[in-house]
This record gives C-alpha cells, structure tokens and sequence, in this order.
C-alpha cells in the first residue's frame, strides 16, 4: 500500500471516530428534549395544553375576545424580546403595528389615527413608556379591564388630530 | 385519540396529494418514469407537487377565487393526469435531448449488512425523534411565527392571500406558507403542531434524495447510507431543522435536487429528462425563498463554467440547454413578482445598500468558524475539504468541478452579502450569528455529494492497489 494512501486510510478512521464522537454528543445533547417529550406524552401535555401553559397566550386569548377580527391595533413593545411577532402571530387577522415604547406621544397619535387603530396594546404597561402621560390624559382613550401581562386601550381615534407635529 | 388519529390522517392523504400531483408532473416531464427508482421517483415527486400545487393557490389567489382543499388540489390534478393520460394514449416521448442512459442491469438483490442496518437504525432514529419534537410542540421558533407559520395562518383563514395585515416580509416568496394553508385546508383548522409534521418528512425526502443520488454517482449501498447518516448526524443545525419549520430545510431540498440533476447530467449518469425535471427544483428554489433566486444564479454559472472549462465534444449544445433550467427559475420567480407588482407590494431590498470592507473580513472568521465548529455541521465540511484536497488534479479533468465552483461561489457570495448588510456595528455580530447557519444549511448537503465523491475515490484506490 502506498504512503499516501495509507495517509487517506488514517484520515478516514480519524473522521469516522471524531463522528462516533459527535453522535454521542448528539445524543446528550438532545437527551433533555427526549426526556420532557417522553413526559408531556405520558402526562398528554402536548400541542394547544403548552400553549396553555404560558400566561402570554392566555393574554393573547384574552385580547382575541376584546379586539375584533378587523380591527387595527397598535402594539407597543421592543421587537428584540419576541412578543410582539407572537401576538401578531395569536391575534391574525387583525392588522398590526408595532411601535417601540419609547414613541413620543405625537408619532403614536398620529399612527394611530393613520392606521385607524382602534385599539392600543402595551406589553408590561407598568414599566415606563413614553406616552403613558399623554394617554391616560387624552379623552380617546379608554383603559380596558382586561386582566394578563399589559395594558389594553380602546381608542377612538377620530378624536385624535394626528398631525405629526402637534 | 380518534380525532388525533383522524387528523393525522387527513394529513397524511393532504400529503400523498401533492405527492400524486408531484408523480403526475414527474411523469410527463421524464421519458420513461422506470430510469428512476422508487425512493428517487417519491423523493423528487414531492418537491414538483409543492411547487405545482403552491403556484396554483397563487393564481386562485390573484383571480380573486377564495383557496380551499378542492379548488387548490382538484384542478391541477385532473389536468395533470389528464396529459399524463393523452401522453401515454399518443405514446409520444418529449425530444428527449440527453442521450439514453441505459438502465444497468438487474442485479440479484444484495442482503443487508450489518453497517447498512446501523446507519438504517441511525436514520430511523433520528427521524423519529425529529418528527416526535415537531408534533408534540406548537410552532414556536422565531421565523415561523413571525414569518412562515403566520402567513400560512392568515391565507387559510382568509381564504386567500390577503397580506395586508402582515407589515413585515410580506414580500417573501410564498411556496412554504402556502402549502401549510394547503395542510390546514385538509385538517380543517390551523392545527399548527400537527402541520410542523411536514418538515421532517421534508427532511426525509432529502436524505432519500441524496442517497439516491450517491447511488447513482456509483457508491454502494452501504457507502451511500454511510454518507447520509454522516450528513444528518453532524451538528444540530440540519437536526433542529427538522423541527422548527423554517423555510431554510425545504430551500436545500430543491438546492440539493437542482444540484445533483445538474451534477448528473454533466457526469453522463443522469437518467433520462433530468433537465426538465431539474427545471421544476429551480422553480421551487425561486418560489421558496429570497435567497432562492441568487442560490440557482450561482449553480447555472457553476454549471456554465464547468462545460466551458472541460469543454466536452457537444459544450456548446450543452451550454444551450441550461436554458431548460433557466425557465423553471422564471417559472418559479416572475409569477410571484408580478402578483406582487398588480397587488403593489413593496418588494424589500435588505441587502444592497453599500459595501462595508470591515464586515467582509469580519464575516470570514464568522464562516471559518461556521465551517469547522463541530457545533454547527459536526466534521462535514472539513471532510467535504480533505476530498476536494485528495481529488488533486483530477478536479480540474472531471464534473467534480461544477459542485466544488457551486459551494466556492455560495461561500463567497456568504461574504459578499454580509459586506453589504445594512447593519450597525453592534448589531452585525448577533446579525451573523443569526443567519450564518440557515445559508450554509442551503448548501451543506452538496458538499455530502463531495464527501461522497471522496468516500468513492478511496475505495477506488484501494481496490485498484489490491488488484
């Protein structure tokens, strides 16, 4: 047998062994995903009950009830922490806007009357926000007593002039 | 019980509908549907049936038709058996313009060795537990409820393909969404952890895909179960996947199919139709997704380059004939862009901006990493290196040019697209991190078709020496 192929043939066992390796990895890997499957069939804790589990979608629930299927509603949230695409993903059809908390008061008016969104929807409305003030002071909006992980406004956005600059 | 039993069901036949009207397209545009073996005759029906049925909801979608299991799945069909029918009456065979690859011979069956069993048993294995963590879960993955999973929920409960309330890459091209509608039609509502049960079937195809093509490019059984496991059991991004219903699995299966037809057909080895049928992946890989279109760009200039660099006797007939792809690409591309110019939807331009030097060398280490990190494809590419390294002067002389231009020129334009995204500084980091996998996933099971070309160059070797 030549050198060089006598190279290949080490070669080849190196990567064969290195992938035994690897699938033994794989296999610890993935263990912890096997283990809670293995439980959530045994306990039928599968599909729609793990969405149960989380206060979020019972949230989503909830506002699927308030807001209806044609309505516009503006969210307010950082698009970073991942809420905001699964409350649009929960509350389809209904048209979405997304808005960062820190929109002042003049742009979230004026988004509001420019999508005719009847609603406004604050993910942990008790942490800080921009407009908090504005809102809680303007006739348009009206608090909603829907209980979960934010705050939910009925807006009447006729009332609001919506220029940019007011 | 009954009713989870039910809807699997109507899954499973909401699947073999695609499959019959994927089998229907395969057997008008291939002579003689028996050059292909089973598995590969499934494996490739799949991927035309998605394209055929997906660009039909389109239309019904544009004529303002409402979508629905009848109207999406009933048309098509009927007209597709109905030329496969006026085709076997007329007994006319397309001009089949590549040369008949005879068929080789019968061979008595092989029994199955022990290491066939192994890599059988490790395929199984992780099939299962693939499809087992799709079902059990509700689409959660990020690009699925943002993306994929959303809009497919929004055209089944609208009937069509109403994108207004969807702000945020509603100019994506639509073949995944659609055909989880296509699934929730069958279901009968938007059952979105049974319908994430399509892509480790999807995954399955692609593994029987590669297989076959392994085979055909002369590996032995066991070689070729030997690279396949190899593929899907390195690293966890293949694995997950499997599971999280991107749109990313299904773009390798239609870049993996155009690929290995293509690679094929250079060879001499591909059977008869292979162009026409590849015609149907390069639709699909511009239906798919957005990367779709730049993906089949690089694969025809890699295969215009190899026929100019070899230059066989017939290069310049050949070179004509990558025309046959060419039209599948628009066929996949322009119905979805015009749809979108009609219905004035602002088509995204995420990535030409400006060129960014910084990034570009930032970006190689990244795809370095990428490349060798067991993390991501385990030690797949830096075998897929050693065969390229091993095929030494013979890759210039030989078709194994075209794959090793196709991921050269993908790795590139990785670098090129990261040198041009539009991102700050401080975002460019988590920007890579978060898409690097996903382009390399599209290409990683062309460089198993290399490591393939290497396992069957040693065996070569060490039966030429032995003799």
């Amino acid at each position: 047998m030549k050198l060089t192929n006598n190279w290949r043939g080490w070669l080849l066992w190196l990567i064969s062994g290195l992938w035994i390796v690897q699938i033994i990895w794989l296999a610890w890997y993935y263990a912890p995903d096997i283990k809670e499957m293995a439980w959530r069939v045994a306990s039928r804790r599968t599909g729609p009950a793990i969405r149960q589990e989380d206060p979020f979608y019972r949230w989503a629930l909830t506002l699927a009830v308030v807001i209806p299927p044609r309505d516009t509603y503006i969210f307010l949230d950082n698009y970073e922490a991942g809420k905001e695409i699964e409350a649009r993903y929960h509350l389809t059809p209904r048209k979405h806007v997304l808005l960062p908390p820190a929109a002042p008061p003049s742009f979230l008016f004026h988004a509001l009357r420019q999508e005719k969104a009847s609603y406004l929807v604050i993910r942990e409305g008790d942490k800080a926000w921009s407009s908090s003030d504005a809102v809680a002071e303007s006739a348009a909006f009206l608090l909603l007593p829907v209980p979960g992980q934010g705050l939910v406004f009925k807006v009447d956005f006729e009332r609001l002039s919506g220029l940019f600059y007011d | 019980m009954i009713e989870t039993a039910l809807a699997l069901l109507r899954f499973l036949l909401g699947l073999g509908g695609v499959c019959l009207l994927g089998y229907a397209c395969f057997a008008l545009l291939v002579p003689n549907p028996r050059d292909f073996r089973p598995l590969e005759s499934l494996c490739l029906s799949f991927g035309s049936g998605a394209v055929l049925l997906t660009l039909w909801m389109l239309l019904l979608s544009w004529w303002g038709l409402p979508l629905g299991l009848i109207l999406s799945l009933a048309p098509p069909l009927a007209v597709a058996f109905l030329a496969l029918a006026v085709k076997r009456v007329v007994g006319k065979v397309p001009a089949g313009s590549e040369k008949p690859t005879p068929m080789p011979p019968p061979s008595p069956p092989t029994p199955f060795r022990t290491w066939d069993w192994v890599f059988i048993g490790l395929l199984a294995a992780l099939l299962l537990f693939a499809y087992f963590r799709a079902v059990i879960y509700p689409m959660w993955a990020w690009d699925t409820i943002a993306t994929w999973g959303c809009k497919a929920k929004l055209f089944y409960q609208s009937r069509g393909m109403d994108l207004t309330c969807i702000e945020a890459h509603n100019y994506y091209p639509n073949l995944v969404p659609l055909l989880l509608s296509y699934l929730y039609f069958c279901l009968g509502e938007v059952n979105d952890h049974l319908a994430q049960g399509l892509f480790p079937l999807w995954g399955a195809l692609l593994l029987g895909m590669l297989y076959s093509f392994l085979r055909r490019m002369g590996l032995n059984r066991t070689q070729g179960l030997g690279v396949t496991a190899f593929f899907a059991l390195n690293g966890t991004v293949f694995i997950s996947h499997l599971f999280i219903a991107y749109a990313d699995l299904p773009l390798a299966y239609f870049a993996l199919a155009a690929v290995g037809l293509l690679y094929l057909w250079l060879m001499d080895a591909a059977p008869r139709g292979a162009l026409a049928l590849a015609a149907a992946f390069f639709a699909g890989l511009a239906w798919c997704k957005y990367e779709g279109p730049p993906l089949a760009g690089t694969i025809l200039l890699a295969a215009f380059l190899t026929l100019v660099w070899l230059r066989p006797p017939d290069w310049k007939t050949r070179v004509l004939k990558l025309g046959i792809p060419v039209l599948g690409l628009a066929a996949g591309f322009l119905p979805w862009r015009l749809f979108a110019a009609f219905r004035h939807l602002e088509m995204g331009a995420d990535h030409v901006r400006n060129l960014y030097p910084h990034q570009l060398l930032e970006s190689v280490s990244y795809l370095l990493r990428a490349l060798i990190d067991p993390f991501f494809f385990g030690f797949l590419w830096p075998a897929a290196a050693l065969a390229l390294v091993f095929s030494g002067r013979g890759l210039w002389r030989s078709p194994r040019l075209f794959p090793a231009l196709f991921l050269g020129g993908n790795l590139l334009a990785v670098l090129v697209a990261y040198a041009v995204a539009p991102t700050s500084a401080a975002e460019f980091d988590m920007y890579v991190r978060a898409t690097i996998d996903r382009l390399l996933l599209h290409i990683t099971p062309v460089a198993a078709l290399l490591v393939g070309e290497g396992v069957k160059g040693f065996k070569v070797e060490q039966q030429i020496e032995t003799t």
